[in-house]
């Protein structure tokens, strides 16, 4: 799926919607709502309007983009595009094991580095395909230096889009591994390992690209899941 | 609500034809095998549908469709399968859809299917659901949690937590946030006490009330329950229901909404030194288990919800489970499951939501019974109780849930229900609930019968239709798991009990004596060491964390063994120690000064005489003369005794006495004892006058 945007004028509700063509079917049409990124001031949500105030319009791709926020709802791409990185990863729901542990290991003011930065962020999904429990917490709260070479496989100099990081052909992380980029459908797809299922969510100074594998090497525990209740 | 909106106008214009791709089934008439006779109640976040059973169907499918302010339809989607095994009668099928932005109109659809061969869809009903609790024009109910505000994109912070449950506390009369104790990176755990027209003042008055509980956030990656919590505190602190605030007016609701603060914010399952704190609730190592320990002993909650969420995609909405251990008292864990199977199952069944036994997936090996787990303690301590599961992620019969923001709506409101069911069913049952909890504290208190160290009891397959595909685990004892012969008590040297432990979180360390004393238990100070009696109300417990057979052992203290069981024809009179389990005594009972007595199970002929000392434990004896202990140095513990002559307990010291479910025939005096006797809100019979300390017990 590619997808293309038009956004409309900020005049009224329906013209604001832009038009796409549909390629999920039976999906939330939500993802159209989100690149149109008007901020609609009468609803009724208080703590939202003032996040959403700067809504710029955004073009966020890939299958996962159906099912977050968007339109004026908090947390939709138009609204995070003045926030910090770290801000701006609170808001988009399925990162929340990601958004821990930038502030487990204290990186949030490495990620609104000078010269931008691309973040490709796991989904909470994708942590739990790779760790255990346990081993995440291992990881959150007692080895944040070894979390911290993890956060650095998904972090790489210059705010790029998908398309930029597909032209470019590869990518060279923090951590200082190389990843081949392809194309795929639609975004990109990583190191032949994951792929963008919502790409090019703008912050400031940072690209954010939701992918759906962990990178990096440390070894896969999810088979040693015993927690329970 | 907007993008629902906007996202139907786009339907209606981009794609024209596809809403209206099929003719208005209520102009048609029945079809073969359509589904007929579909209704829609709104509720907290959730709508039961219900319909008419189709004869052969195996399974439903539920259709939502959103409908612009005008009207206008959008996308339809599928969001639910009903399938036979969530509910415990076939025969009225239910479902609560729940994941939808409150307030927003929608109209459903449901058909059967024979196999894979979908049957016509029902008529439509639409209907605009419940928005956010409370009139947002309305100081007090206006609040809303930062969970609300966003719609789901980001939870309640800890920051937020505190400041909306102070505006709870400020707007409403109702309810009196109080601080149960600190993580151990020092966030308040706060506890929501909630009464009509106000909470009792103490937590001593609070008891009086058969309070009930909800532990919220012990996993802090597991935050569904909290935001229920965080909901129907608002509820209940602003609701004009006469039902419900009569039902406040005669109970107390203690909302303990996040014990694990700092895991919560870490997004971590164990709270900053890593430990599971559901696997602490008998050790205690940590302060946030501490202090909920210590909540349970101070406000005696006499029934209980453990929040959490589970993984496995293919259990129910809702797997709840009672306390299994076998030390649990029979009565605990058979009201536990009459609350979850004779109300939750049954009322799941018509509201919609699916209630299941925790494993109920086969080959689950979960749900079994380590006293570490609250649900196990809580009925260690004599609390009708239940853990909460939420499924995590929709699953096959909730396919439209890889939307984070339905998946933790339906997650918060089927919590929300629980909770609410749980309010309902406590004030309905309360005169059940407090007849288990009393035979179940006089049943402890006589230390009879084997103590189990690790064992489940089992639960039986719900008659079919299960909900569920299979019981949990059956889980029975070991052989080595059983000690047939309890001993009377436990010794602790003072190493032991005052001694420096070595586990707990550096510069939080706690020792056995702060631990056992947070957990409530009644202590003897004898001269070679301390004396933990099993004839107490926790019996069950005890064992669990002092014997040297324990799983998790707290210390391993030294089996005391009864000093007599037989037959003495003659007046006793005790120095040291002296246990009597099972005995007969032909004469008085003189206990000097310094002394323990400790008898259960016994008869006594003769008066019993305790002046100064160590301790006086009496439990599930007859004794037919008076019974007087005076200037008790520790612990006075009287329960479940029949005593033909006047009980007087005078000027006990340091400890509060324990005098409860005694009956009396004669007259009960309570005099100059520093704290106050109490009897656990189980009531003596007293055939005398009541005298004193003791004239409301």
């Amino acid at each position: 799926m590619s997808d293309t945007l038009t956004p409309g004028p900020c005049s009224g509700p329906r013209s604001r919607v832009a038009r796409r063509r549909r390629a999920v079917a039976g999906a939330a049409l939500a993802l159209l709502v989100a690149v149109t990124g008007c901020t609609n001031s009468q609803q009724e949500r208080p703590g939202a309007t003032d996040r959403t105030g700067d809504a710029t319009p955004v073009a966020v791709t890939g299958p996962l983009c159906d099912v977050l926020p968007s339109g004026a709802e908090p947390g939709s791409p138009g609204s995070l595009v003045g926030q910090s990185p770290d801000q701006a990863l609170t808001w988009i729901p399925v990162l929340t094991t990601f958004e821990a542990a930038v502030r487990a290991t204290g990186m949030a003011e490495e990620l609104s580095a000078a010269g931008g930065l691309t973040i490709l962020a796991p989904t909470d999904d994708a942590f739990r395909a790779k760790f255990s429990t346990a081993n995440l917490d291992h990881l959150l709260l007692k080895d944040t230096d070894t979390l911290r070479g993890l956060l650095k496989e998904h972090l790489a100099g210059g705010a790029r889009s998908a398309a930029e990081l597909v032209a470019a052909g590869s990518v060279t992380t923090l951590a200082g591994t190389t990843l081949a980029v392809t194309a795929a459908q639609p975004g990109a797809r990583l190191g032949d390992r994951a792929e963008t299922v919502c790409a090019d969510y703008r912050a400031a100074g940072a690209r954010i690209h939701v992918i759906n594998k962990v990178l990096g090497n440390l070894p896969d525990t999810a088979h040693e899941e015993d927690n329970h209740h | 609500m907007f993008s629902a909106l906007l996202a139907a106008t786009l339907v209606a214009t981009a794609v024209p034809g596809q809403a209206q791709g099929q003719p208005s089934a209520a102009l048609q008439q029945a079809e073969p095998n359509q589904v007929q006779g579909l209704t829609v109640v709104q509720g907290d976040g959730y709508a039961t549908l219900a319909w008419t059973r189709v004869e052969g169907a195996t399974d439903y499918q539920i259709e939502r469709t959103p409908l612009a302010r005008d009207g206008t339809p959008g996308t339809p989607v599928i969001v639910g399968v009903w399938r036979p095994n969530r509910q415990v009668n076939n025969t009225e099928p239910t479902f609560a859809d729940a994941g939808f932005a409150p307030g927003n109109g929608f109209q459903w659809r449901v058909r059967a299917r024979f196999d894979t061969e979908a049957q016509p869809y029902s008529a439509p009903v639409s209907g605009t659901t419940r928005a956010h609790w409370g009139d947002p024009a309305t100081p007090g109910e206006s609040l809303r949690t930062q969970w609300e505000d966003t719609l789901g994109a980001q939870y309640t912070s800890d920051v937020n937590e505190y400041a909306y449950t102070a505006a709870i506390d400020q707007a409403s009369d109702r309810v009196r946030v109080v601080e149960i104790g600190r993580t151990v990176q020092d966030r308040p755990i706060n506890m929501l006490v909630i009464g009509y027209p106000k909470p009792p003042a103490t937590p001593e008055a609070v008891a009086a009330t058969n309070p009930l509980m909800v532990n919220c956030n012990v996993h802090g990656n597991e935050p569904g329950d909290r935001e229920a919590c965080l909901i129907m505190a608002r509820q209940l602190a602003f609701t004009k229901d006469s039902k419900t605030l009569d039902l406040l007016s005669k109970t107390t609701m203690l909302i303990v909404p996040t014990l694990n603060g700092d895991g919560r914010a870490a997004n971590t399952r164990g709270n900053s030194t890593g430990q599971d704190l559901n696997r602490d609730h008998s050790l205690i190592r940590q302060p946030e288990t501490r202090s909920l320990a210590e909540m349970v002993r101070d406000y005696r909650p006499i029934a209980g919800y453990d929040g959490h969420e589970y993984g496995n995609t293919n259990a129910g909405d809702l797997p709840m489970l009672p306390p299994r251990h076998q030390n649990v008292a029979q009565g605990i864990f058979d009201e536990s499951q009459e609350m979850i199977e004779g109300h939750m199952y049954g009322q799941g069944a018509k509201d919609g939501w699916w209630a299941c036994p925790y494993g109920c997936t086969s080959n689950a090996t979960v749900g079994l019974s380590e006293e570490t787990i609250l649900r196990n303690t809580l009925g260690l301590k004599n609390v009708v109780n239940s853990l909460l599961e939420l499924r995590s992620s929709g699953g096959p019969t909730r396919p439209d849930e890889s939307n984070t923001a339905n998946n933790r709506r339906r997650k918060t409101y089927s919590a929300l229900w629980t909770f609410t069911e749980f309010f309902k069913y406590h004030g309905a049952n309360v005169k059940d609930i407090t007849k288990a909890r009393a035979e179940a504290i006089t049943f402890q208190s006589a230390n009879e019968g084997r103590i189990v160290f690790r064992g489940s009891r089992k639960i039986e397959a719900y008659p079919a239709p299960h909900p569920g595909e299979a019981p949990p685990p059956v889980d029975a004892p070991a052989p080595e798991q059983i000690l047939e012969q309890p001993p009377c008590a436990y010794r602790l040297t003072e190493e032991q009990y005052h001694g420096e432990r070595t586990d707990g979180p550096d510069g939080k360390r706690t020792t056995a004596a702060q631990r056992i004393a947070a957990h409530g238990w009644k202590v003897i100070k004898v001269a070679d060491g301390y004396l933990v009696p099993l004839s107490q109300p926790q019996r069950g417990l005890i064992p669990l964390l002092l014997d040297e057979r324990a799983v998790e052992g707290l210390v391993a203290g030294e089996r005391v063994a009864p000093t007599l069981t037989g037959t003495r024809k003659g007046p006793l009179v005790v120095s040291g120690v002296a246990c009597l389990d099972g005995a007969t005594v032909r004469g008085p009972i003189q206990v000097q000064p310094g002394a323990t007595l400790i008898v259960t199970g016994s008869s006594i002929d003769g008066p019993v005489n305790a002046t100064g000392a160590a301790g006086v434990i009496m439990t599930d004896s007859t004794v037919k003369g008076p019974v007087l202990a005076t200037g008790t140095q520790g612990p006075v513990v009287l329960v479940g005794n029949e005593v033909t002559g006047p009980v007087s307990v005078l000027s006990s010291k340091g400890v509060a006495p324990l005098v409860a479910g005694n009956t009396v025939n004669g007259p009960l005096t309570c005099t100059g004892n520093s704290p106050e006797p109490m009897n656990m809100e189980v009531a003596n019979s007293v055939r005398g006058p009541n005298f004193g300390q003791c004239a409301r017990l």
